[in-house]
């Protein structure tokens, strides 16, 4: 829509949103604040804003070694990570196809994520955060690629029994989550899949159905058909229309929905708990510290958060820039 | 769309669903008309509609019925409002986009186990913001059956208008350009464009925030369990939270199930008008 041009209009766009983003990060900010106090800081009676900072719980969070005998590893791997960034970053300026360096990058990453247990004495909470990435990425491939999928095709057959379909998804999702708690621990001991990656995946999968198909529907509804019937005309198959036509223009709303996915994945904390009983998940492992009167657990339960979510965070930093270059580029026309 | 189409695009996650969530929902009618306790988890007895019956003859399942219903009216609107300011907003803006949609996105992101409890205590005493009322507005905050109500309604649209704001803020930019351009030229102003080419456009979005955001709040349980930190004495149960004590705390597995039966046909009643809304939309052509 159009952009205002007063300046006064334009300075108080940018205070009101300077300030809802203030509200919104407080907490975290707070949290961030309580994961380097010693607990006797995070305890204190009145908030304390200045105090001793110690890193203390992050080593013992992470590492089942001394943290000076970490540092020289720790270098290497903000080295790596920060080559990584950087190849991202010029992709473009590479003689290379950038499908490839992006490839590259991903299997770079997942190898360093894999193999670095194997150079440096790693605590549980990295098991649980390999397991956290398996399970994100598993859910969110299979999520995405089946939910576009039925909300392209409920979109555009319009028939009563896409509705009843429709109505059936929201049945499944309207179900209190303590009723799935005792049949999927009964799936996982009868299928003899508890406690693995796979069957977490799908039971995720499954309870995030209805929101994927519902969200991307939305999307899909707003795509005027002459595209994908231009598209057609041309000789192309459904199936390819969709994936080389309509796929590409959707791309903000995938992403949206890929975003809220990857989220309802990584945060997830039931599921992942009936289901598994040693390969647990970062909000299963960061739980643990979140009941009982130890004093020590605030602060672990805070350094625990500010691990899981700031890599999150960097990701939405990183895909912000697409939605918006596929929103200036996918313009729908209609 | 043929219908062999139809059913090649919708194969794979209806069986999905089919397989994994038809059983949890059967399990669910089945026991509820059982009685169980944990003593009696070999031997369920059959009662056929008694838990239903108790179910609505209980004045708690009422109390934690209205005080759902008053969380969804308070907070369902406020954030889709809310969502749909901040998405124009940032529309408005091209600076900072990226930065102001993460931080939006914060409160979403965090690990909600942690999230909650760090919401509480920066309320609670010796908390930042209790710390704040009480040297700026000499407000000394208590946790009592007036605050933690509202503290559980505050926490939802803290985390839950980012959902909307991102949904709608996509959707803006999805915006026909041709349409934009038509009113532009007849000279809409900013308030005619929002009225006649945005809003219609975003009308299934609008529907499905609305749907989500009801059935959420309908089954909000997270934060009202470490808001009220399980004392009775806040009077702010919501049906989640009574249906986990019946099952937990007294141990009535059935009369739960039963009470998780009628919480879909509670979320399916909010939802009549959306449903109808939505087949008329999926069914007339357009």
């Amino acid at each position: 829509m159009t952009q205002t041009r007063s300046p006064l209009a334009r300075a108080v766009i940018y205070a009101v949103l300077v300030v809802f983003t203030i509200y919104n990060v407080l907490p975290f900010c707070w949290t961030i604040l309580n994961s380097l106090k010693l607990p006797k800081d995070a305890n204190a009676r009145t908030p304390r804003f200045l105090f001793q900072p110690t890193g203390e719980h992050y080593a013992d969070l992470w590492l089942n070694m001394r943290p000076e005998d970490f540092a020289p590893y720790g270098l290497a791997l903000l080295l790596i990570i920060f080559a990584l960034v950087v190849i991202v970053f010029y992709a473009g300026r590479l003689p290379v196809p950038n499908s490839l360096i992006y490839a590259g990058v991903a299997a770079a990453g997942l190898a360093l994520l894999l193999g670095l247990p194997r150079v440096v004495n790693t605590a549980e909470f990295y098991d649980y955060l390999v397991n956290s990435v398996i399970v994100t990425i598993g859910t969110l491939a299979v999520s995405l690629s089946f939910g576009a999928l039925a909300g392209y095709g409920l979109a555009r057959y319009r028939h009563v029994i896409s509705v009843v379909i429709l109505v059936l998804a929201l049945a499944f999702r309207s179900l209190p989550s303590l009723a799935l708690v005792l049949p999927f621990y009964y799936l996982g001991q009868l299928s003899g899949l508890y406690d693995t990656h796979i069957l977490l995946i799908l039971c995720l999968v499954a309870v995030n159905q209805p929101f994927t198909i519902w969200m991307l529907r939305s999307f899909f509804m707003e795509i005027p058909r002459e595209i994908e019937e231009a598209a057609m005309i041309d000789g192309a198959g459904r199936l390819r229309s969709f994936v080389s036509v309509i796929v590409p223009i959707m791309g903000p709303g995938i992403i949206t929905t890929g975003l809220f996915t990857l989220l309802l994945a990584y945060n997830d904390f039931l599921l992942a708990r009936i289901l598994t009983q040693i390969n647990w998940t970062l909000p299963v492992g960061i739980a643990q510290w979140t009941g009982g009167e130890d004093p020590g657990h605030i602060t672990l339960a805070a350094a625990g958060s500010v691990s899981v979510t700031l890599p999150i965070l960097v990701v939405i930093i990183f895909f912000q820039k697409y939605l918006i270059r596929g929103l200036a580029s996918g313009a729908v026309k209609g | 769309m043929p219908t062999r189409a139809f059913t090649f695009f919708v194969a794979p996650s209806l069986i999905i669903m089919l397989a994994l969530m038809t059983l949890p929902l059967l399990a669910s009618v089945v026991l509820g008309m059982h009685y169980i306790t944990f003593r009696n988890l070999d031997a369920p007895q059959w009662v056929g509609l008694q838990n239903y019956e108790q179910a609505l003859a209980d004045p708690e399942f009422w109390d934690s019925l209205e005080f759902t219903l008053i969380f969804i009216a308070a907070t369902v609107p406020t954030r889709i409002a809310l969502g749909l300011i901040f998405a124009l907003l940032l529309d408005q803006v091209k600076r900072f986009r990226g930065v102001f949609i993460a931080a939006a996105l914060v409160p979403f992101v965090m690990t909600p186990v942690v999230g909650t409890l760090i919401f509480r205590d920066m309320f609670d005493r010796g908390g930042p913001y209790w710390y704040w009322m009480q040297q700026l507005f000499d407000y000394r905050l208590f946790m009592n059956s007036t605050t933690v109500p509202l503290l559980i309604i505050f926490h939802n649209i803290w985390t839950a208008t980012p959902f909307a704001m991102i949904v709608l803020f996509a959707g803006l930019q999805t915006l026909p350009q041709e349409s934009l351009e038509a009113a532009r030229v007849d000279g809409a102003s900013w308030l005619r464009q929002l009225w006649h080419v945005a809003i219609p456009h975003l009308r299934s979005l609008f529907v499905f925030i609305a749907l989500i955001s009801i059935m959420d709040a309908y089954r909000v349980f997270d934060s009202v369990f470490v808001l009220t930190q399980q004392n009775p004495i806040f009077d702010a149960e919501t049906i989640m939270y009574y249906n986990f004590q019946v099952a937990l705390s007294f141990g009535r597995l059935g009369k739960a199930n039963a009470m998780s039966i009628l919480t879909v046909i509670g979320i399916f009643v909010v939802l009549i008008p959306f449903l109808v809304m939505t087949y008329r939309e999926q069914v007339e052509e357009v």
